[in-house]
């Protein structure tokens, strides 16, 4: 029987041909209503002046479907949107604009990494931690990775890509406290030499004193250059053995001497973030090791460590808020 | 062409009744809340079909209607707003990932209809009641140059309409054309005669334009000045409509009455100030009909 004279031929195409249309369409990420929730919870945190001031914080905020991550935040916080809805104007009342004469706004990490998109465009799978800082943005708008949201961005939002531990084999028990941190959040790290240059596109924690990281990699130097390149608010003197915090605008708000340790993370373009644990001596970087934790992160773009006492990095401005 | 109906709002003087229609406008544009926006298309559809502007008004919703609905499908897919997905679309590569939310739904359909609403008002009843002879008379006593320019204006838009149709006519018959053989005698006259009747009716135009807007009359040069005309009561029951209108709009606004929230969640409150505004918007609007003492058989 030819194909022509089955009077169900014809139907049974375009049924087939409409399954077909269907299936790439639920497999391109349609369908009707909103989807399937992720499994694992989605934290929300709402701070602003670089985490100095707590506005909102929901370890386990609402979510529905898949939710992109504007979503979450307007079903959590009372938001405002700007340029069709990708974009915050303010939260809880608090809007971008100026103040003092200094430009602020608000500014969104997603597992500890700035992003470039808008918020609308990005969508939750689960175990995501979304941050929105209010913050003085006049030395630099672009401090694109930040420490607070640890064990991120290693747990989730990694990608698949390997953890790397790079230590400087004179700070091995430093080492060991960073690396037992890792172990105890569930994070996986290959532990390895300090190493100049590496491509493969792991997320990567340098352990040792600035002296013997200084250099090293883009980022170390970033960070050598200033907040403007870095985002890291805190500079170590010529020899490596000071430690100047600096406050939002980029003056000296603070100069540590010996034993002094910095919690950092940067990031360069196309890269994945790095992250440094390091100090002025081995004590500095022991006690930056001891604050290697989640309770002593938390909410701060970096800590730098006075002894044992951490500090949230950029300090705030003398006559600042 | 104006076609004069026996209705109050005909009867009042162009200025009154062009208030009168832009007052619509101004309210359509002052609200949000889906509820006085049907309030006031159900007030527009009734002064126009009281006004005998219901044709004009059916050939306005034709132009109006696809036109609040490509509004109103167009709005899901760029507003990235409203917590409800019903629909998505996955990423979209340049787009991102594109959700339509009922929020977007709701807010596209009340756009549409705004859009609706002023084609129905600032288009279509405007130019079935307003003479726009007689407004532009009356526009050139403020700046005589801007009531010229607008006259003239308005008038040669159909008449180059005319000049495109003579001219695509003339070039059929030039040789080369589609469907054109060799030019003779008659092809040539035509071309002429489509050429010289549009130079003629365009002048034409401009002097009856000129004659019927009054500036052949003194009063062009400030030589002479209008007898003062009363206002009749149809003029001042349509601009008091017109006033109540735009009072309403404004004080409603300043009192929170009919506020409106489109994101992230839609919040349309129905009270009793929301009733109380529509009815008023209907009454107000519908006043000046309940009067048709005089008005032209």
């Amino acid at each position: 029987m030819s194909g022509r004279t089955w009077p169900g031929w014809r139907a049974g195409r375009r049924l087939a041909a409409g399954a077909a249309a269907a299936a790439a369409l639920a497999l391109g990420g349609c369908g009707l209503g909103p989807g399937e929730e992720p499994a694992t919870p989605v934290s929300l945190t709402v701070t602003s002046d670089f985490g100095g001031r707590a506005l909102l914080r929901r370890p386990e905020a609402e979510v529905s479907g898949a939710d992109t991550v504007m979503r979450v935040t307007q079903r959590n916080a009372k938001v405002t949107t700007r340029f069709g809805g990708d974009f915050v104007q303010t939260i809880g009342g608090l809007s971008g604009g100026r103040r003092d004469g200094r430009p602020y706004d608000w500014f969104i990490y997603l597992d500890g990494v700035l992003t470039s998109e808008g918020a609308g465009g990005l969508r939750v799978t689960g175990g995501e931690r979304i941050w929105w800082d209010h913050h003085d943005w006049g030395l630099t708008p672009d401090v694109p990775a930040v420490v607070g949201s640890f064990p991120e961005p290693f747990l989730h939002g990694a990608d698949g890509r390997p953890v790397k531990l790079q230590c400087d084999p004179a700070q091995r028990a430093a080492c060991d406290t960073v690396a037992a941190r890792l172990d105890r959040v569930g994070v996986e790290a290959d532990r390895g030499p300090l190493r100049r240059a590496d491509r493969d596109g792991s997320l990567r924690i340098a352990v040792g004193t600035w002296t013997a990281l200084r250099g090293g990699t883009p980022e170390a130097r970033s960070v050598d250059q200033g907040p403007k390149s870095s985002g890291v608010f805190a500079r170590f003197g010529d020899d490596g053995a000071s430690l100047s915090l600096l406050d939002p605008r980029g003056g000296v708000a603070k100069r540590l001497g010996g034993e002094a340790g910095l919690v950092g993370a940067t990031r360069q373009p196309g890269r994945p973030p790095m992250w440094f644990v390091t100090g002025t001596d081995a004590a500095g970087v022991a006690a930056a090791a001891d604050a290697f934790d989640e309770p002593v992160l938390h909410n701060r773009f970096a800590v730098a460590t006075s002894g044992n006492l951490p500090l949230s990095v950029p300090l705030p401005a003398a006559d600042g808020p | 062409m104006i076609r004069r109906a026996a209705s109050p709002l005909h009867a009042a003087r162009a200025p009154v009744a062009a208030a009168y229609a832009c007052a619509f406008v101004t309210a359509a544009l002052a609200f949000e809340h889906p509820l006085v926006l049907a309030a006031i298309g159900v007030a527009i559809l009734a002064a126009g079909l009281l006004a005998g502007a219901g044709p004009q008004l059916r050939r306005a919703c034709l132009f109006g209607v696809p036109f609040a609905l490509l509004i109103a499908l167009v709005n899901p897919l760029v507003a990235r707003e409203g917590l409800d997905v019903v629909l998505r679309f996955g990423d979209m590569g340049p787009l991102g990932n594109l959700d339509v939310t009922k929020q977007s739904l709701v807010f596209g359909a009340i756009l549409g209809m705004r859009a609706l609403l002023v084609v129905l008002a600032g288009a279509a009843l405007l130019a079935a009641i307003v003479d726009a002879d007689e407004l532009l008379r009356r526009f050139r006593g403020i700046s005589a140059r801007s009531a010229l320019t607008a006259a003239l204006a308005v008038r040669l838009v159909p008449v180059l309409g005319r000049d495109a149709r003579r001219l695509a006519d003339a070039r059929r018959c030039c040789p080369g054309a589609a469907g054109a053989g060799a030019i003779g005698s008659l092809e040539r006259l035509q071309i002429v005669r489509a050429v010289a009747t549009g130079a003629l009716d365009r002048a034409l135009d401009v002097a009856a334009t000129l004659e019927v807007r009054g500036y052949a009359s003194p009063a062009a040069h400030g030589r002479a000045r209008r007898p003062h005309e009363p206002w009749s009561r149809h003029d001042i029951s349509v601009a008091a409509a017109a006033a109540g209108l735009v009072l309403l709009a404004g004080g409603a606004r300043l009192l929170g009455v009919a506020s409106f929230e489109a994101y992230p969640r839609t919040v349309a409150p129905v009270g009793a100030g929301e009733w109380v505004l529509c009815a008023a918007l209907v009454l107000v609007a519908l006043a000046p009909f309940a009067d048709r003492r005089g008005v032209l058989r």
